[in-house]
């Protein structure tokens, strides 16, 4: 086969950072409004709410200091130490909210909350869909890659960053002599919030479960029932029917005897959450903690408690299994385990914080314009720099929300290999001062993804990478969509007997 | 005025007692603020007049002296209410839990105390640590129930961090602390470990504080004029501030809630102020965010005092550059650039004999090479002779007393480094050869010494100041004195590369030459005594290599090993060796066998040894100089080289590689078969699959092996490559093997490679493979080329041996550390007992016998077959 006039059609495209570009995109056009509508209402302490609509980021442009608007090459804004920013457009409306607690909703109105870093060559590029000649017209190299932002007038890119996969049961085994000897982690992701859930056995074989804002562990047989499934029946039907199993399950059960109603369950955990408040309260927080907390990527509503139960109950074979020698522990470092976070992701992290920040800042805004007896308004309300400053910062300093540092670099121009090179750099978060001697080395299931060959020597060595050539990244798909494919396909959803 | 130097007895830590401090203080500190509107200190403030100078111009309200003289002074705050030191807080609660809440005896009966002193003192006369003593003492007053002086009932005591105490739900304020420690009498106190001359207990209670001289806290100004204070002037302000608010609320008798919130505040401040990383203790921070650098943050860690600015010194007369070769300079020596001399300077006292060759040194001033760039007056003035408008003027002053600071001169004495400094020989004594162009230039025999190279490395150097530091470096740290190696008792410095592969040129069975071309041979070398005698043959007089190589021999020296080319035949021919392998020495004259890497090359020569062990070090100085460029002359007239056809292999070769691969590859599937088969019998302690695991890689590992003989057989000693392997120039049989032949199986951590998916390494095998091509054997050699799979297991492979090296690197240096802090005052005193710095014997003789490693044989006190042969060959 003639690989080289396959690769030289590959090079023709010049999309070698393909990826970057359209994580970006996806990031503007999509996942923005999500972070939106996520947010919801903004309820301020006075009579007035705020209603956020679509949001439509726009090409990119300067405002000059008399206040005038234009656009702007990348080319000038490198010259002239200048941001190659977008204006962040927001449909918002207020709502007054009367006494007797009927709403009077205003015309919703375009604002602009403040600007959004231009990722070069992206469709909100100034250079988008240009020519060769008019890219040179323009004072921009046509071979450029793009895929890297200008703040300050210093090229800014963000580097892929390789992480353990959100939502997938990792089973681990703890060495030495340790109470828990087996666990079944999973890493569960809701837009921006990041919950881990383990699930572990004891050395007695004794289940327990733990996930954030639940201090502690929580016995199995309490989570289940909590999550609605009352009869020792369907708590081991969620889970396995391996007689091994079963045996130790119900052990499990005989444990937590004392436990029989959900709303024991529910007794259980309140007590832990809400120590020392009033039954109602406890209860209620009870509630809303497994709701929130519990492996929030599966819903966050009380009808998505069979599911969750469903899904513990797959932890907990696997973690049966891993212990019986039915099954290994997880290869952290297989591939498969992992998800490379492009600049779409790394903003969207960003993003939400610095939006909820603006939130912060309007209904702050909101209550003193109510305070001194003005009339509210919205477009003085915002006050773009807040969000846009934010940004900025953390582009500019490569400091992110998170404490992490070092994710926005200096685009490396040695030559125009390094350039490329650069934008394809993957880094992991793991510490460099550790050996982590595994995941160093180069894995079997990185061929074809990673370059074997490139990466630095010394205390980075194995943990920053490069992709491969040829390599291509997904965006990732909407689960709705799979979904519809799965109900299309005649799968049934879990529903109780 | 220097004053007498004196020698220090003894030294004694304690604590600081509120009286000393407030008679060390010049100054009782009142004020808040540090100076008025006008710029000026206030009198009672931070920066107070009599706590020092550190503006230029201004004199000492205290000792009159100026910046630079004046050590500074101390001053001192008088605190409302007492403070716990958070230094000594657990120490604190250790006390309180030993005594009685109501008359602070330690609780134990007399006649425990009575023991317990009894054994304290015997400790100390021991000289061991007292912990031990005094921790029991701790342990066994806890438990009291009852106080055995008073009877008073007793409480635990708990400790709440960071600095509160509560005893049966009660808090103790500092003040109550400071009561029960105050009242311990003397003879208690020592048994809790106190020595109450220096430091009684209610000292760790802190009434007065210590301020700094400002010359610790200097203020810097700011460009803009804008005085910015010191971390620890700002730590000052606060505890005056709050100290101040406290002191007029107490006497305005504010309400007790909000005198103990002041008080608490003043804690904070004051625990702040020694240690801003107190654990639970939120740090105090500066306007901007950024955590105050109060006492211990001063001193702690890596950037700290202690690490950085004491163990961490910065010298002068120093230089770096690059480091280049020469193989024309003597292993002595250091190729010095101009550039470097003339900044680099040697002390000389003016005397009458030298006083006129100085004079036209320091004329010549600091920018003509030979030159000077400082003259020390006889008062001790120093005149920089850059400054000077009329040398002449200074030349002609000059007399005996003064001192000139000249230039480096070729033959000083100067020390030469390269970092990691790992053993002894990292520094080393040269002599200066000043040279020109850029770089620091070296004998290429010192190279394993410092583990140096060439491709970018720089080194260090050092000019010995002083006529006795210079005798020390000349008779300890001259590179010839360090030829042997205290590590194995051979010599680290010797021949390397072509040097090796020049000298056995020479000295091979064939080589022959003329009068022209040995008169040619002793002129690049340096020798002018008599030819030897010429061997004629067929009435051309000829003379052979080793004719040439005996001439630099000492007359006396008998000498028989086996090269590095040996092949270690079951029966030794000896002299009749066909590979002229087995090295006789005999009377200076070397009979048979050929010089490779055992004679001369660094770790491993065995003549070079001899000659340093019995003719010394200056000897064996000249022999490795006249010895290396003699070996660069005979390369350099054979002509050497080595490329990538030196790899080449016939067809017939490459057949026979082939089939000893196809029947490895054969010989693992029936290995595999017999474990499927259940017929393999596992080895004993391991299970079958381990067994089968072994049995693979050693068929591979040994028909890797095969292959590389093949190689070898068919490329043979006229090879350079093979040539350069067998004499231990450079390279190994390995390393061609992989280059020629097979690169052989590649491994992650001693095992093949077996991560990736499931059942497989890689998708392009079947599930379950484990034939050699899926678990990374690489049958094809580095010439010929990898496919796709086999590159990736390669780059597996190496991904571990670069990871490795990055891992180790940064572990040995901390490991270095430890046991440099652990080794470095043992010593071999005059009883030949190796003792700590405090007498403490760790070893009845160094090693066990005495012996000093560098002068062994490799490690072995004597070698009876070196002295009965020396003793036997002499004869016959």
């Amino acid at each position: 086969m003639d690989r080289k006039s396959v690769l030289e059609l590959f090079l023709k495209r010049r999309e070698l950072v393909k990826q970057h570009i359209d994580s970006y995109n996806d990031f503007i056009e999509n996942r923005l409004q999500n972070v939106i509508t996520e947010t919801g209402e903004l309820m301020t302490d006075v009579d007035l709410a705020v209603r956020f609509g679509k949001i439509d980021v726009g090409k990119a442009e300067i405002i000059e200091a008399d206040g005038s608007r234009r656009k702007i090459t990348p080319s000038e804004a490198r010259l002239r130490n200048m941001n190659y920013f977008s204006p962040i457009k927001l449909e918002m409306g207020l709502v007054k909210i009367h006494e007797d607690g009927t709403r009077e909703e205003k015309d919703m109105e375009w604002v602009v909350i403040g600007q959004m870093p231009t990722m070069l060559r992206s469709t909100r590029c100034n250079l988008y869909g240009l020519s060769d000649e008019e890219l040179v017209r323009n004072g921009e190299d046509p071979l450029d890659p793009g895929g890297y932002f200008i703040v300050n007038g210093s090229e800014r890119m963000l580097v892929t960053i390789e992480d353990l996969a959100p939502n997938k049961i990792i089973l681990e085994k703890n060495k030495g002599y340790t109470k828990i000897e087996e666990v079944a982690k999973v890493f569960s992701k809701r837009g921006g919030f990041r919950a881990l859930t383990t699930v572990q056995r004891d050395r007695e074989g004794m289940i327990s479960v733990n996930f954030p804002s639940v201090p502690g562990d929580l016995p199995l047989i309490v989570v289940m029932k909590a999550l609605g499934l009352e009869t020792d029946k369907e708590i081991v039907d969620s889970i396995s029917n391996d007689p091994e199993i079963v045996q130790k399950l119900l052990e499990n059960i005989e444990e937590n005897l004392d436990i029989q109603t959900t709303e024991d369950a529910m007794e259980v955990i309140g007590k832990k959450v809400a120590h020392g408040q009033t039954r109602e309260y406890r209860l209620k927080r009870a509630e809303q903690v497994i709701d929130r907390y519990l492996l929030p990527h599966l819903g966050v509503e009380p009808e998505d408690r069979l599911r969750k139960a469903y899904y513990i109950g797959r932890m907990v074979e696997r973690v049966f299994e891993l212990a019986f020698n039915k099954r290994n522990v997880d290869d952290k470092d297989h591939y498969a385990n992992k998800r490379l976070r492009l600049a779409g992701d790394l903003l969207d992290d960003l993003f939400r914080v610095s939006f909820y920040n603006l939130v912060r800042d309007i209904k702050y805004q909101l209550e003193r314009q109510v305070a001194r007896g003005k009339e509210p308004s919205i477009q003085t309300a915002v006050r773009r720099d807040v969000l846009t400053e934010r940004i900025r910062h953390a582009l500019a300093t490569g400091n992110w929300v998170g404490g992490r540092t070092g994710v926005s670099q200096l685009l490396d121009r040695t030559t125009y290999m390094a350039v490329v090179s650069h934008l394809r750099r993957v880094i992991s978060p793991l510490s460099r001062s550790q050996p982590h001697f595994e995941a160093r080395d180069l894995h079997s299931t990185q061929f074809g993804k990673i370059c074997p060959t490139e990466t630095p020597e010394g205390p980075n060595c194995g943990l920053v990478k490069n992709l491969a050539l040829s390599t291509e990244l997904s965006t990732g798909a909407d689960a709705g969509e799979l979904d519809k494919v799965l109900a299309e396909l005649k799968v049934t959803p879990i529903h109780k007997h | 005025m220097i004053a007498t130097p004196r020698k220090i007895s003894a030294l004694k830590f304690g604590l600081l007692s509120p009286d000393h401090i407030r008679k060390i203080s010049e100054a009782r500190i009142v004020t808040a603020d540090t100076y008025d509107e006008d710029g000026y200190p206030f009198d009672g403030g931070l920066m107070d007049p009599k706590l020092g100078v550190v503006d230029p111009g201004l004199k000492c309200k205290t000792c009159g002296s100026r910046v630079g003289d004046c050590p500074g002074h101390f001053g001192h705050i008088e605190f409302a209410r007492p403070v716990i030191h958070i230094g000594y807080a657990k120490l604190i609660h250790k006390v309180l839990r030993s005594i009685c809440r109501s008359c602070s005896r330690v609780t134990l009966s007399d006649e425990t105390i009575e023991m317990y002193k009894e054994r304290i003192k015997r400790a100390k006369k021991m000289g061991q640590n007292l912990d031990a003593v005094i921790e029991d003492v701790f342990r066994t007053a806890r438990a009291a129930k009852k106080c055995p002086h008073c009877g008073e009932e007793r409480f635990d005591i708990k400790f709440d961090k960071p600095s509160g105490y509560i005893e049966d739900g009660n808090r103790l304020s500092p003040t109550d602390v400071r009561e029960r420690l105050e009242k311990i009498p003397d003879s208690d106190a020592e048994v809790l470990g106190f020595d109450p001359e220096v430091s009684r207990p209610e000292w760790m209670v802190l009434t007065v504080l210590p301020v700094p001289p400002v010359t610790a806290r200097p203020s810097i100004t700011l460009e803009s004029g804008e005085r910015s204070e010191d971390d620890i002037t700002h730590k000052l302000v606060d505890i005056i501030r709050i100290n101040q608010r406290l002191s007029e609320n107490i006497e305005a008798g504010a309400p007790h809630l909000i005198i103990e919130d002041l008080w608490e505040l003043l804690q904070y401040h004051v625990t702040t102020y020694f240690n801003n990383e107190v654990a639970g203790v939120p740090p105090a921070r500066h306007r901007s965010g950024r955590p105050l650098k109060t006492l211990t943050q001063r001193l702690k860690g890596k950037e700290g005092r202690f690490r950085s600015n004491l163990s961490g010194k910065r010298v002068n007369f120093s230089a770096r550059t690059v480091i280049s070769p020469d193989p024309n300079l003597d292993i002595n020596e250091v190729g010095v650039p101009e550039e470097i001399a003339r900044e680099m300077t040697v002390a000389v006292k003016v005397n009458p004999r030298n006083i006129e060759y100085l004079r036209r040194l320091v004329l010549r001033g600091p920018d003509n090479y030979p030159g000077a760039n400082y003259v020390e007056r006889a008062d001790g003035r120093r005149i920089s002779l850059s400054r000077v408008p009329d040398l002449t003027e200074v030349a002609e002053k000059i007399e005996p007393g003064w001192v000139v600071h000249r230039h480096l001169r070729d033959g000083d004495v100067v020390l030469f480094n390269r970092q990691p400094s790992l053993h002894r020989m990292s520094i080393m004594a040269h002599e200066v050869k000043v040279l020109p162009y850029k770089t620091f230039r070296l004998n290429l025999c010192v190279c394993p010494p410092y583990n140096a190279d060439f491709d970018g490395d720089e080194m260090n150097l050092h000019v010995i100041q002083g006529e006795e530091a210079i005798a020390e470096a000349k008779v300890l740290m001259r590179v010839q004195e360090q030829i042997l190696s205290p590590r194995f008792g051979g010599p680290i410095i010797g021949g390397i590369h072509d040097h090796i592969t020049g000298a056995y040129l020479l000295t091979k069975k064939d080589a022959r030459f003329t009068k022209e071309e040995v008169s040619r041979i002793f002129y690049a070398v340096g020798y002018t005594g008599d030819f030897p005698k010429p061997t004629v043959e067929d009435g051309v007089e000829y003379y052979t290599g080793k004719q040439i190589f005996s001439v630099f021999l000492p007359k006396d020296l008998n000498l028989s090993y086996k090269a590095k080319i040996c092949k270690k035949c079951e029966e030794c021919e000896e002299e009749r060796c066909p590979d002229d392998a087995f090295v006789v020495i005999k009377g200076g004259e070397l009979v048979s066998g050929v010089i490779d890497e055992r004679a001369f090359g660094a770790f491993a020569g065995e003549l070079l040894d001899r000659i340093v062990k019995d003719y010394g070090t200056d000897e064996a100085r000249r022999f490795l100089n006249t010895l290396t460029r003699l070996a660069l002359f005979a390369i350099m007239k054979f002509g050497f080289s080595t490329g990538i056809d030196d790899e080449d292999l016939p067809s017939d070769a490459k057949e026979r590689i082939d089939e000893i691969l196809d029947s490895a590859e054969e010989k693992v599937s029936e290995l595999i078969e017999a474990y499927e088969s259940g017929i393999l019998e596992p080895l004993p302690g391991r299970t079958l699959e381990e067994t089968l695991e072994m049995r693979i890689m050693q068929t591979l590992s040994e028909a890797r092996d095969k292959t590389g003989a093949v190689a070898g057989e068919y490329l043979g000693m006229k090879n350079s490559a093979v040539m350069m392997a067998k004499i231990g120039a450079r390279g190994s049989m390995l390393n061609l093997t992989q280059m020629a032949a097979c690169v052989g199986q590649q491994a992650v951590r001693g095992e093949r490679i077996s991560r990736g998916y499931v059942g497989r390494t890689l998708p392009h095998f079947k599930r379950g493979d484990i034939g050699p091509k899926a678990k990374g054997f690489v049958r094809t050699s580095y010439k010929k080329g990898q496919d796709p799979l086999e590159y990736f297991f390669h780059a597996m492979g190496g991904r571990e041996g670069l990871v490795d090296t990055a891992v180790r690197t940064s572990q040995s240096g901390y490991m270095q550390r430890r046991l440099i802090n652990a080794l470095q005052d043992l010593k071999v005193e005059y009883d030949n007992t190796v003792r700590g710095a405090d007498g403490r014997i760790v070893d009845i003789r160094y090693g066990g016998d005495g012996a000093d490693p560098s002068r062994t044989d490799w490690g072995n006190i004597v070698n009876v077959k070196k002295i009965v042969d020396k003793v036997v060959r002499n004869r016959a």
